[in-house]
């Protein structure tokens, strides 16, 4: 009623308006434009028309009842297809999931870097080039996939970073086995590559990619789902697998490095009464084989606290890895975690996203494990990173940071400021 | 200022008035129409909570039973019911909802990404043909016969429904 009315005095003025002010060349065009518009209208139902009539020919087919069926759908009382319903069966059959059903995005960033440490070089360079890979194969079985490409001076190597195939028998249990990223922790399982996902331009060290601090990756099967818990929300997800290669940083993609299973545990709640928080514990176990004869238990304790609303957004994690030397009974524990709020700003259409981060590892001075290659793989690291994040539109975005580092053990500090466009297509 | 200019500045304003009443008028016209939630005839519920509606919706509750998968039909952008859902279910911006439903599927936590429905009329017909699918419809626009879930107990239209 109101808006009728509304609508009404806003023709009427308009009208009023055109008529006072429009010469008679104008009107005229105008009018060729109405009689154009009706024109189109016209030709547009013309054209309604004949899809439902061609809709409604094939439906009436699809649904011919052979004899057998025919005492059924009576007894049903099917009531027969009429225009309406045979244009809206198209719809239905878009809308039904057809397998499979691959989906491909991309996610690419380009970076700029200048620091004041010794001996580095600033200025771009491209972040890696990843695919994301879905596609349901039936009702319930899936499969995921991600494959990274990253510029290196002679020429782009190539990963398998994720392959995973998943049986879901219900929201409680759920089977995969593939290539992970270690259910270990928040970061690693909440953001995968494409720096587009993440709010910042890095990941925190402790999480890096081709870091060694936590096993990035895991090669097995994994069972996962909710646990009956009400409003605790809980969720859970188990793992056995191949650990650590005997590069560190890598998964034993190609086979185990010793006959001793990894197996990695966690738990998290997101409680409905707080939608936004989530708490999260994992245990992860291993037997390293860094180099042959030299044997290593791992044991690895995480703990993370979320809250993955933007106004604030606040992600902290904290992990132990635990190294025994089996021929000596040596233990080492190093530790690392960090905090990282944002908050997205409600002015500027809410496309400014300024955060902070501070992040810290500590380890033993004599760690074998850490410094196997002969070089250090793990250092001692207090940092801060202060910057913002701009999205552009609703799937690309500029960030600039400015970080302050000290890595390793009476080193100056570092800073830096770096600059990344990161998006999604 | 002559008589004709003093009336004239008086019925503009009377006029700018009226406008305004008229807009708030029609707003809270719009704000009162209630959202269902309406399943699929066969979907084994008839009863949620806001909290469970929301775990349906974020993808964190997949299964209606071990052989009725959760299909989540959402409006295109710009319809009132999509704001209702953004607004009281997801809390969260559109670009919000499409980031978060970008990185849901390559986390490799849900398969697909809710379906959109491009009018009501559409979202009462998948609604019935498709086992599994929930949609948020107009409550005036819900066709007879069609599953309406209560929502912490309430139907639309009853006092302290929620999804307005």
């Amino acid at each position: 009623m109101y808006s009728r009315l509304l609508l009404i005095f806003a023709l009427a003025s308009g009208t009023a308006l055109a008529q006072a002010t429009s010469s008679p060349a104008e009107q005229e065009s105008v009018q060729s434009l109405i009689d154009r518009i009706q024109q189109l209208e016209k030709r547009i139902s013309e054209l309604e028309d004949r899809q439902r009539k061609q809709d409604a020919v094939q439906t009436a087919n699809l649904q011919t009842p052979t004899p057998g069926q025919e005492s059924q759908d009576n007894a049903t009382s099917a009531p027969a297809p009429h225009s309406e319903h045979a244009a809206s069966s198209t719809a239905i059959r878009e809308a039904e999931m057809h397998y499979p059903s691959l989906q491909i995005r991309g996610f690419a960033d380009v970076d700029f870097s200048a620091t004041n440490q010794k001996g580095s070089v600033s200025g771009f360079n491209l972040g890696q080039f990843v695919l994301h890979l879905a596609s349901p194969l039936s009702k319930k079985v899936g499969y995921f996939g991600e494959l990274s490409f990253t510029a290196r001076p002679a020429g782009y190597d190539v990963q398998v970073e994720r392959t995973i195939i998943r049986y879901d028998y219900n929201d409680y249990f759920k089977i995969s086995f593939g290539k992970y990223h270690t259910p270990l922790g928040y970061w690693n399982t909440a953001f995968h590559h494409g720096a587009w996902l993440q709010t910042t331009i890095s990941r925190p060290q402790m999480v890096q990619f081709g870091g060694t601090f936590i096993p990035v990756h895991f090669v097995g099967l994994q069972a996962e789902g909710n646990l009956p818990s009400g409003g605790l929300g809980l969720g859970y997800s188990v793992g056995l697998g191949n650990g650590r290669s005997s590069i560190l940083s890598r998964a034993g993609d190609s086979g185990d490095i010793n006959d001793n299973r990894a197996w990695v545990a966690s738990v998290f709640a997101r409680p409905t009464r707080f939608y936004g928080l989530q708490l999260g514990g994992s245990v992860y176990g291993d037997k390293l084989t860094p180099q042959p004869g030299n044997n290593f238990n791992e044991l690895i304790t995480a703990a993370d606290v979320v809250w993955t609303k933007e106004r604030p957004e606040f992600l902290s994690e904290f992990a132990n890895v635990h190294h025994r030397d089996l021929r000596t009974s040596q233990i080492f524990n190093s530790q690392a975690f960090y905090i990282q709020l944002a908050y997205r700003l409600p002015w500027l259409e809410n496309k400014w996203k300024p955060y902070y981060r501070f992040e810290y590892i500590h380890r033993p001075l004599n760690e074998p494990v850490w410094d196997v290659s002969g070089v250090s793989s793990v250092e001692d690291l207090v940092g801060s990173t202060v910057g913002v994040r701009y999205d552009i539109t609703n799937y690309a975005a500029f960030k600039g940071e400015y970080r302050n580092q000290r890595t390793g053990v009476d080193e100056p500090r570092v800073n830096g400021a770096f600059f990344q466009t990161a998006f999604t297509f | 200022m002559t008589g004709n200019q003093k009336f004239a500045s008086r019925a503009l304003i009377t006029g700018c008035l009226l406008l305004c009443l008229l807009q708030s008028a029609i707003a809270q016209n719009a704000g009162d129409v209630d959202v269902a939630v309406v399943v699929h005839p066969d979907t084994p519920v008839s009863n949620l909570t806001l909290a469970e509606v929301r775990k349906v919706f974020l993808g964190d509750r997949q299964y209606w039973s071990t052989n009725i998968p959760v299909v989540l039909l959402i409006r295109a952008p710009v319809a009132r019911e999509r704001n209702v859902v953004l607004k009281v279910i997801y809390q969260m911006s559109e670009s919000q909802f499409k980031q978060y439903w970008i990185a849901k599927i390559f986390r490799a936590e849900s398969a697909t990404a809710p379906k959109v429905v491009y009018s009501n009329d559409m979202a009462n017909e998948l609604v019935t043909a498709i086992p599994g699918a929930i949609a948020f419809i107009d409550a005036r626009d819900v066709r007879p016969g069609s599953k309406v879930v209560r929502v912490d107990g309430r139907l639309p239209k009853e006092p302290g429904y929620q999804l307005r």
